[in-house]
């Protein structure tokens, strides 16, 4: 789960990470009370889980309590990138002498954490490594171990970095670092911290993920996932227990594995247009394929549906009697095709073609497809 | 025995008690498998499907001289289960538990390869030696026994691909799913330097998707290490970026890495041949073990 700018400056504070004076707002008559709370200048920042929000105009200074309000109304009233702003943040402007990229990432072919510093920062550490690789200096750290401050000093002292300004960040990377394993993060990232023309040291922007498999030790947090996906279908996949991508053509697709869905959905679009990607997961029982089902057909337009199923740990047989007793209750007419291999194959196939879903005994994708296509044609 | 596992192999099922653990158990049971105990915390004493259960994997191996174990147990409790499982000894485990936080699949992956122990998972389907034994949730009427090695991301891909080589009449060896979360504990080419060794496989059938770096690490050992040929099929050549489709891992990013067109064109490099589609497969195989 990405967590906003304002989320992740809150964990970041409570690990110890100084950062600016701030408060959200969202309306502009909220803002210009903020704004008066932090004192001014301000930095007026879009509340969006999207990058980019510098150049997209996103981030923007107010020097009064009237441009507070103006600003705050033109970026709660356009959407960014395509992404609707609810909420700013009212930060205090912080007069910058020199900025610092701090990141922790996963390193998912390795399984290791890796901490990263630059004393470039500002700018995408991705820009940075491709730019001045010479600049970056990066760590893998065992994870039952951690990262140990002297690992951090060293790692400073390799960025050209002394003194205060070398404790000083040293000090951040580790908290940083207990940012990440405290919360389970996929990664985390201080981009930039700052260290302002009075000597001080902020962090004045977060990136963090949170793996959405550790949410159950994060209740605490109190993270609502709804809010976070802006697509209304998607989001009801999700609240099922779903995987549903929507997409923009008219064969709605029901999966029981990811790869499978994948697959079947580049089959489709060899000759026509997938609707949707659905993957059930390892938990089919009745109810749920009903929901799918129900899912699916809610994109309007969609003219057909196939169903690719395997029963490894999925009893298949009994999603089939929900297809079943949806397309009855809901009088559904289209054409459904439906590939179910694996346990209880037979048993499956006997409950879909008594309700009028055409069963594909064939044991490939593609031949099931080929027959969904000869079915819209007009043909069997 | 062909890779990992074979008719011999002493395999412990943790999580046995529970709804899925019981039934797996039975079809694995069903197909061969010399299942020799089970294990879940509390419920020592108990008996499923004639088979003993222990409190811990610790007693299961002193006791029945388990030596592989399978895991059916709630994404919450692998961490500690795991731990306790690589200290009793075994030498191989296999993870069915989806949804594992990745901290904690990196807790135990640094544990594991301190001590040898080989994990496969998490999120994986299992592994079968087919015709002898399987470790997992695979069915297993979708698989034929034969000398092709099948390494796979996804389970029900390895199945679709299984099925259809077996209609073009080629069985498999040991078909392996890796795992569908980003970190998994056992990377491709681990998988594929056993299936070089194996003298019972001839060929290897890589099934990839989009998302991380394994079929790209997969090329790169292909091309210092593999003599046996090589066949691949790579999904989700229209999955938006962005876009979890599924599995955890399988994300495009948006920064150049981990795209479809990306694998292909690394194993492509190496001389691997891509199939368009599932299906596809049979004939590229029959290319290099018919045709001269």
């Amino acid at each position: 789960m990405r967590l906003y700018e304002f989320e992740g400056i809150d964990l970041f504070r409570r690990e110890g990470i100084p950062v600016p004076d701030y408060a959200l707002a969202d309306s502009p008559q909220e803002a210009r009370e903020k704004a008066q709370g932090v004192g001014l200048p301000v930095v007026i920042k879009a509340q969006v889980l999207v990058g980019g929000r510098w150049l997209a105009g996103g981030v923007q200074t107010a020097g009064s309590l009237d441009q507070v309000e103006k600003i705050t109304h033109r970026i709660l009233n356009s959407p960014l990138r395509g992404f609707p702003v609810k909420q700013v943040m009212v930060a205090q402007k912080v007069e910058t002498a020199q900025e610092f990229y701090l990141g922790v990432i996963v390193d998912e072919y390795h399984g290791t954490p890796v901490v990263i510093l630059s004393a470039s920062g500002g700018v995408s550490i991705n820009k940075i490594a491709r730019d001045r690789p010479e600049l970056v200096v990066s760590r893998y750290v065992p994870i039952t171990t951690g990262l140990l401050p002297t690992e951090a000093r060293r790692m400073c002292r390799e960025a050209g970095l002394s003194g205060k300004e070398l404790t000083q960040v040293a000090g951040n990377l580790s908290a940083l670092y207990s940012v990440f394993r405290k919360y389970d993060a996929l990664f985390t990232e201080i981009n930039p911290l700052v260290r302002t023309s009075q000597g001080t040291y902020l962090a004045i922007d977060s990136k963090m993920e949170i793996d959405d498999s550790s949410l159950y030790r994060h209740r605490d947090l109190h993270l609502s996932l709804d809010d976070r996906i802006p697509n209304p279908l998607e989001r009801k996949g999700r609240q099922i227990g779903v995987t549903y991508v929507e997409l923009d053509g008219d064969i709605g697709i029901i999966a029981s594995g990811a790869g499978l869905g994948m697959a079947t959905m580049d089959i489709i679009s060899q000759r026509m247009r997938p609707a949707n990607f659905l993957e059930t997961g390892g938990a089919i029982t009745a109810e749920l394929l009903y929901k799918v089902m129900d899912l699916v057909l809610q994109k309007s337009g969609v003219k057909a549906v196939f169903i690719n199923v395997y029963g490894g740990i999925n009893p298949i047989h009994e999603g089939a009697k929900g297809v079943v007793r949806y397309m009855q209750e809901h009088g559904v007419t289209i054409p459904v095709v439906a590939k179910a291999l694996g346990n209880r194959q037979e048993e499956t196939w006997e409950i879909f073609e008594k309700h009028g879903v055409k069963v594909v005994t064939e044991v490939s994708t593609e031949k099931g497809i080929e027959q969904l296509a000869r079915l819209l044609e007009g043909g069997t | 025995m062909s890779i990992l596992l074979d008719r011999e192999t002493r395999v412990l099922v943790q999580g046995i008690t529970g709804k899925v653990g019981r039934v797996q158990t039975k079809w694995m049971l069903d197909y061969g498998t010399d299942i020799v105990a089970g294990v879940t915390p509390g419920k020592g004493g108990e008996v499923v499907e004639g088979i003993p259960v222990y409190d811990t994997p610790a007693e299961a191996v002193a006791r029945q001289g388990a030596e592989a174990s399978v895991f059916f147990v709630p994404p919450a409790a692998v961490k500690e289960a795991a731990l306790q499982t690589i200290k009793a000894g075994v030498r191989l485990i296999v993870i069915v538990t989806e949804h594992i936080p990745v901290h904690d699949v990196m807790e135990i992956r640094e544990y594991a390869k301190e001590q040898g122990t080989r994990i496969i998972g998490p999120t994986s389907p299992g592994v079968i030696t087919v015709g002898e034994a399987k470790m997992g949730i695979m069915p297993a009427n979708m698989f034929t026994p034969g000398r092709i090695g099948v390494v796979s991301r996804s389970g029900t891909l390895s199945y679709e691909i299984s099925i259809n080589l077996a209609t073009g009449g080629f069985g498999q060896s040991t078909v392996v799913g890796i795992g569908a979360d980003p970190v998994v504990f056992t990377n491709m080419p681990e998988l594929l330097r056993l299936f070089e060794k194996d003298p019972d496989t001839d060929l290897v059938v890589i099934v990839g998707e989009v998302g991380g770096l394994q079929e790209e690490k997969a090329a790169e050992f292909i091309d210092r290490w593999m003599t046996k040929p090589v066949v691949a099929y790579i999904t989700g050549l229209n999955a938006p970026e962005g876009k979890r489709m599924g599995h955890a891992g399988a994300i495009i990013r948006g920064d150049g890495k981990g795209t479809p067109q990306s694998k292909v064109a690394a194993l492509r490099e190496v001389g691997v041949d891509i199939a368009k589609y599932p299906a596809d497969v049979v004939e590229l195989v029959q290319r290099h073990l018919i045709l001269p």
